[in-house]
């Protein structure tokens, strides 16, 4: 129980702060983003159904994939990296967004972060818990993952740290610790915000999850340096993590994939696809909730520059490979390129520049930019585009090596098809879930700005 | 003891009133805020937070673990790999650079833990829920002084309510 809160003037008040159902007093803020939390729709149990039903049944694709093996993907000589890898790729590279609006942003003290952060920073954590499942998944004998971690075993073997496979088990679960460590440090005042206003099993919760936080000046300080210096290190974080998913395939000598462009590359897509995503997801969110006054057009339009840019970045990428693989004079590369365009993939390449370089340029117009159905609609194209960006640099390219002689298909088989769609799931099922237990914007950081506005007047 | 609790609406005067209430020679203050503001920050103790050697640390034990175990790791067990050294610096900076992030933010982590003093079981004397509300709270353990003195003192920082809490 905390202690009485101070007693005499006003009496009402200190009446409405004890009860907890009528609080006339607290804040609008807190009411408008606190309401998020409650008593969920009959829609919502749908759709957290339909999740959990894609969960189910790909969960059972697995099962039957780790008892049958790996036969059951569509393999084909000399393609062994498939749907897994490109999916693995697709959501490492959505979770990209959360770091780069929690962290870079923060450093650079751009404000308009602090509606969205909250929720970036969440889609970022379960865009990494969802690609992390991937590499168990296309290993085949998951009981053998173990075998990525240098551990001391009787065989005293060690793993090989010169294998870019190895960099990459290090990046990634790096990086889904800190964006844990990120995302529950900046919980921890809003956990404590609901904690004050909540009842019943939420309040046990609140009250554990945010460690007895009040707010006090040593604990704010303390949070501050915390957060600032988790921006530090989040920021090459981010950048590394994709350069170093890059390099599983620039350190190869596969044409198509053997490219120093790779990293920066990578990590441009990856900014582009996380930004997509965040606007496919706070889009529903903002608009089921109605929190149009904390997130606000000038969000979406500030995201979708980011995404004109970082579409303009990957089209670079796109135009240079071309470029260098016809001005290197490769033989095997000139080919590997020639096919991406007009070969068996030509299709998922065309998908991909056109949904990937051409569409996102109509966001030069501001019209557009502020559009929001427009927006969502793009966003998704956007996705559906980086997932074949993915497709088509992995398959393409592995179709395609030296010799004529090695060359072959590959079709996904229904077997990873229903694994894609369950990661789907899996991410939504997440976030669902999430928006009913943790406040989905910041409020903490919303008042600042807020208590800031009041004292100048709302004059910004 | 008795405990003033002073309400305020924007952190500019919570700040000066703990500062003449310090050069008062009241010690035992706390600050409540809503949300971080930097001006707070230094309102109570002006020295650097020490979050800074908790990532210091964590980040030198990660860069150190990391080239200390790839190296002995290669060396535990030599195979040569592409007719390079066993310990060959460039692809192991990739795994010392993740651990010195990884390291550096668990240890930052700890840092907020140790420095907030969290997790804390008791709420402080006067703390309310407004204060995870939009005001701010300023208390002020009078001791054996005068508490009407420190009362003006609120009530002349542009505290808009002040209350006595007995803890």
């Amino acid at each position: 129980m905390p202690p009485p809160p101070p007693p005499p003037p006003p009496a009402e008040a200190v009446a409405s702060m004890l009860s907890p159902g009528a609080r006339p007093r607290d804040s609008k803020i807190n009411r408008d983003l606190l309401s998020v939390l409650e008593a969920p729709s009959l829609l919502y149990f749908g759709l957290l159904g339909l999740a959990i039903l894609g969960v189910v049944q790909a969960v059972a694709t697995l099962a039957y994939q780790t008892y049958v093996g790996l036969g059951i993907a569509g393999y084909q000589l000399p393609i062994f990296w498939g749907v897994y890898i490109v999916t693995f790729v697709f959501w490492v590279g959505i979770a990209h967004a959360g770091t780069l609006i929690s962290a870079i942003l923060y450093l650079f003290r751009a404000q308009w972060r602090n509606a969205i952060n909250r929720g970036a920073e969440a889609m970022t954590v379960f865009a990494v818990l969802t690609a992390a499942l991937f590499p168990l998944i296309h290993i085949g004998r998951i009981w053998k993952f173990y075998f990525l971690i240098p551990y001391p075993n009787q065989r005293g073997l060690w793993v090989n740290f010169k294998s870019p496979l190895l960099w990459d088990v290090f990046a990634v679960n790096t990086y889904m610790t800190i964006s844990i460590v990120f995302f529950y440090v900046g919980l921890i005042p809003d956990l404590a915000i609901a904690r004050d206003r909540a009842t019943g099993w939420r309040k046990l919760l609140y009250g554990a999850l945010s460690l007895g936080w009040q707010g006090t000046s040593r604990q704010w300080k303390a949070h501050n340096r915390t957060v600032l210096h988790l921006s530090g290190l989040a920021t090459p974080l981010v950048l590394s993590v994709h350069s170093v998913v890059s390099w599983d395939f620039a350190v190869s000598i596969v044409p198509g994939w053997h490219a120093t462009i790779f990293a920066p590359y990578f990590v441009a897509g990856a900014i582009f696809s996380g930004f997509a995503m965040v606007l496919t997801v706070m889009i529903p969110v903002r608009r089921i909730f109605g929190l149009e006054a904390y997130i606000t057009d000038y969000h979406f339009e500030n995201m979708s520059r980011f995404i004109l840019l970082t579409s303009l970045i990957v089209g670079y990428a796109y135009a240079s490979e071309y470029f260098i693989a016809w001005y290197s004079g490769v033989e095997a590369e000139r080919t590997a390129f020639f096919l991406r365009a007009f070969g068996p993939y030509a299709i998922s390449t065309w998908i991909m520049i056109i949904c990937n370089a051409v569409l996102p340029q109509l966001l030069w117009i501001k019209r557009l930019r502020t559009n929001v159905p427009f927006l969502f609609v793009l966003a998704f194209t956007i996705n559906i585009g980086m997932w074949f960006e993915r497709y088509v640099i992995i398959i393409g390219s592995l179709s395609r090596e030296y010799i004529p002689d090695t060359w072959g298909l590959y079709v996904p088989s229904p077997a990873e098809l229903s694994i894609l769609v369950g990661s789907f799931c899996w991410f939504s099922m997440f976030f669902l879930i999430f928006l009913k237990i943790f406040p989905v914007v910041a409020i903490a950081e919303v008042k600042e700005l807020a208590i800031h506005e009041k004292a100048h007047g709302g004059a910004h | 003891m008795p405990t003033l609790v002073g309400v305020f609406d924007q952190p500019g005067p919570v700040k000066r009133t703990a500062q003449k209430l310090q050069g008062r020679g009241f010690s035992k203050l706390e600050i409540y805020s809503p949300a971080p503001f930097l001006e707070l920050d230094d309102a109570l103790e002006s020295k650097p937070s020490r979050v800074r050697m908790f990532t210091l640390i964590g980040g030198l034990t990660g860069v150190v673990t990391g080239y200390a175990m790839t190296i002995w790791m290669a060396l535990d067990w030599p195979i040569m790999v592409a007719g390079k050294p066993f310990a060959s610096i460039p692809p192991y900076t990739i795994i010392a650079f993740e651990l010195t992030i990884l390291f550096g933010g668990l240890l930052t982590l700890l840092g907020l833990l140790a420095v907030g003093k969290l997790p804390q079981l008791r709420f402080g004397t006067g703390y309310s829920p407004r204060f995870s509300g939009e005001e701010f709270g300023l208390t002020v353990e009078v001791g054996d002084r005068d508490v009407a003195e420190v009362e003006a003192l609120l009530r002349a920082g542009e505290a808009k309510e002040v209350s006595l809490v007995d803890a």
